[in-house]
């Protein structure tokens, strides 16, 4: 029973990390339709980001470790929110009137773009974040020894998760962006700016992947630049299990494929771990074909 | 490019006029002098330049001197094959090299076909030397031998309950099937095997799983990448058992991902660093290559190289004859443990080394690898 409760806790850490990428893919495909293939390399630009600047401005050294990993984030979120700001700009917005399937192939190629990218800036090397950032001392739950970094990891994910909720539900611009996501042409017809609703969900769903991608890297430690290939892949299938296109979902998502691979792994074969998961997504599309909270038929990409 | 094959060209027919003019015994090296593997190729190089220019001083073989043409196979298979043929149409009697079994495969066809003696160097795959080539060789051992050290050196240890974990390559699920058998045969019982998906960050499910079958030693057969997460997130556990890993965790960038507390005890099974050869040959070339290129050489798989320029120069020497099949049978038949730089050298009749080659090593409070005795 404790290894139940053991391997529970440590399908939520990675659910969480799977839900908070999960929700870049969902943002973007709830308003605009499309698949942004590119969104795990902008989590491995938020993993390399976050360590130039851990390293180069020292930040926990002057102000302590929860401050400066706090103003890290902010900052990686930034920056990387700048980034999916620009990639929609160069990569999607020229393509808005063509058919689904060109944005999906500038999509590839961008993710394609930014893994090379990464690795001929950083090299083809591991990068390793610097250990202690933050005191990692096991926490006991229910009698059970559990990392602190680890509850940080999944209250951090779950804290944003919520927030992005609240500004989609309860202000006037998550209005728009939901007006936009029913019918653009409805939405700008009543004074929507649609572009910058655009605009504005390129930013925030980079800027949570990228936040991600740094908080891979203080937890586990070491990064390289093809690592967004594996989450993204994953966060995707979260995505599609929750429902795409729902905020929720992509949450519980995230978090039910953590479990489902943790326990598929510790009772069934660990070989056949990404089977399982994926057989389960099958299984869940084939009785629900909108994901376990989605609304609307998912349309083919 | 054609440019670049021209002047390449060009310049190995100048070597080889010239050196047909001195009449030299020339030996081809075949390496990877670009590419991701760059730097064993470029040690291989300066390893077997090194030796060559000592031998030449000191009158070379049968009275003439020796000649290494090196062509550069980028470690890549494609390459490899125009490399070899290059090699093969310039008179050399044997080749030296190379890295990487899949590239050594691509090659060592090509060099039968034109009765070339090959003595690869870090290609390390069974099947290599099971295709019946009569003028193949290796310095380097073979992935099976590495399966019986292992056990053997877990036998020596003494634990009783031994958990495998691989990675679903060919290289590592092939050792852990090796290990497995082994143990099987020592009565030594295997309370876990499985694989976990290389590439990503979060092993803590598999360890979970792992420490539940209660082994008292765990042997991971995949990269260092993995290694390094395991021996981690193991500490972080909590999990004192004891790891050991095979010739793939040999890179320091091991202790980086680890952190040195968690990576201390761990032991890993491959040839030994050049720092710690011991024998008087291996002492005297480590010292002259530190006087000439400033450092040790900082892989052992160049100074497997340079064995194989040593056993090639001795069968000639031996053979008294510069002709493939008389080197051939010289290092089958007659080398008997031969004084080379990396321990005794003899072959057998696969041209695969007898011997043990493997070594263990430990990792250190400080992050270094320290050989075992």
């Amino acid at each position: 029973m404790e290894q139940f409760f053991q391997q529970l806790t440590n399908g939520l850490a990675v659910g969480g990390i799977y839900a908070l990428i999960a929700l870049g893919y969902t943002m973007v495909y709830g308003v605009l339709k499309l698949i942004n293939f590119a969104h795990g390399d902008l989590f491995t630009i938020g993993a390399y980001l976050g360590l130039t600047l851990l390293t180069s401005l020292a930040l926990t050294d002057h102000v302590g470790g929860f401050l400066g990993i706090g103003l890290l984030a902010l900052m990686v979120m930034g920056l990387v929110g700048v980034i999916g700001i620009l990639l929609e700009r160069i990569a999607y917005r020229p393509l808005r009137e063509s058919p689904r399937l060109s944005a999906v192939v500038s999509a590839l190629g961008a993710s394609i773009f930014f893994q090379n990218a990464v690795m001929l800036v950083y090299g083809a090397k591991f990068y390793v974040y610097p250990q202690n950032l933050l005191p990692n001392i096991p926490v006991s739950v229910l009698g059970m020894p559990i990392p602190l970094m680890r509850i940080l990891i999944l209250v951090a994910s779950v804290v944003m998760m919520i927030c992005l909720y609240l500004f989609v539900q309860k202000t006037r611009i998550g209005t728009a962006i939901r007006a936009a996501a029913i019918d653009q042409g409805a939405a700008r017809l009543m004074g929507i700016d649609v572009n910058r609703v655009i605009m504005i969900v390129f930013c925030i769903g980079p800027a949570l992947g990228g936040v991600a991608g740094m908080m891979v890297g203080i937890y586990y430690g070491q990064i390289n630049f093809t690592m967004g290939w594996i989450y993204g892949l994953k966060a995707f299938t979260a995505a599609i299990l929750g429902g795409i296109g729902n905020i929720p979902g992509a949450m519980v998502g995230g978090l039910l494929l953590g479990v489902i691979e943790a326990l598929g792994a510790a009772y069934i074969s660990m070989a056949w771990k990404d089977a399982i998961a994926f057989v389960v997504l099958i299984l869940i599309l084939i009785v629900r074909p909108t994901g376990l909270l989605g609304e609307r038929v998912a349309e083919k990409i | 490019m054609k440019r670049l094959l021209c002047l390449v060209t060009g310049l190995a027919l100048l070597v080889a006029s010239g050196a047909l003019a001195a009449d030299a015994v020339k030996i081809g090296l075949m390496g990877p002098m670009t590419g991701s593997w760059a730097s064993e190729g470029q040690e291989m190089k300066q390893v077997v330049g090194l030796l060559a220019d000592e031998l030449n001083q000191q009158g070379g073989v049968l009275g003439r001197k020796v000649e290494i043409i090196s062509e550069d196979d980028a470690g890549d298979p494609r390459q490899a094959s125009l490399a070899a043929n290059r090699l093969a149409t310039q008179g050399i009697v044997a080749v030296i090299g190379t890295y990487g079994s899949s590239i050594t495969e691509a090659a060592q066809n090509i060099y039968d076909e034109a009765g070339i003696v090959q003595v690869a160097n870090g290609s390390t795959a069974i099947r290599l030397s099971e295709k019946g080539l009569a003028n193949f060789f290796r310095t380097c051992p073979r992935d099976d031998e590495q399966g019986k050290v292992a056990t053997a050196t877990i036998g020596k240890l003494g634990y009783k309950k031994v958990a495998i974990l691989h990675d679903n390559t060919s290289y590592a699920k092939g050792l852990a099937e090796e290990a497995q058998a082994n143990l099987k045969g020592m009565n030594i019982p295997v309370v876990f095997f499985d694989a976990l998906t290389p590439g990503e960050r979060d092993y803590n499910t598999i360890l979970t799983k792992m420490k539940a079958a209660a082994p008292d030693f765990v042997f991971f057969t995949g990269y260092y990448p993995e290694a390094g997460l395991l021996l981690r997130q193991k500490k972080e556990m909590g999990w004192n058992v004891p790891f050991m890993g095979g010739d793939a965790v040999n890179n320091p960038e091991l202790v980086k991902i680890a952190g040195a507390a968690a990576a201390e005890g761990f032991l890993f099974l491959t040839p030994p660093l050049p720092k710690d050869l011991d024998t008087p040959e291996a002492k005297a070339f480590v010292a002259a290559f530190e006087k000439k290129f400033g450092s040790a050489p900082k892989s052992i798989y160049p100074v497997l190289a340079g064995d194989g320029f040593r056993v090639v120069v001795e069968a000639i020497r031996g053979a008294n004859s510069v002709e493939p099949e008389k080197i051939s049978a010289y290092l089958k038949q007659s080398l008997k443990d031969f004084p080379g730089l990396t321990g005794t050298i003899s072959f057998n009749d696969k041209g695969d080394r007898i011997g043990e080659v493997y070594r263990v090593y430990r990792v250190d409070n400080q992050g270094a690898f320290v050989l075992q005795p």
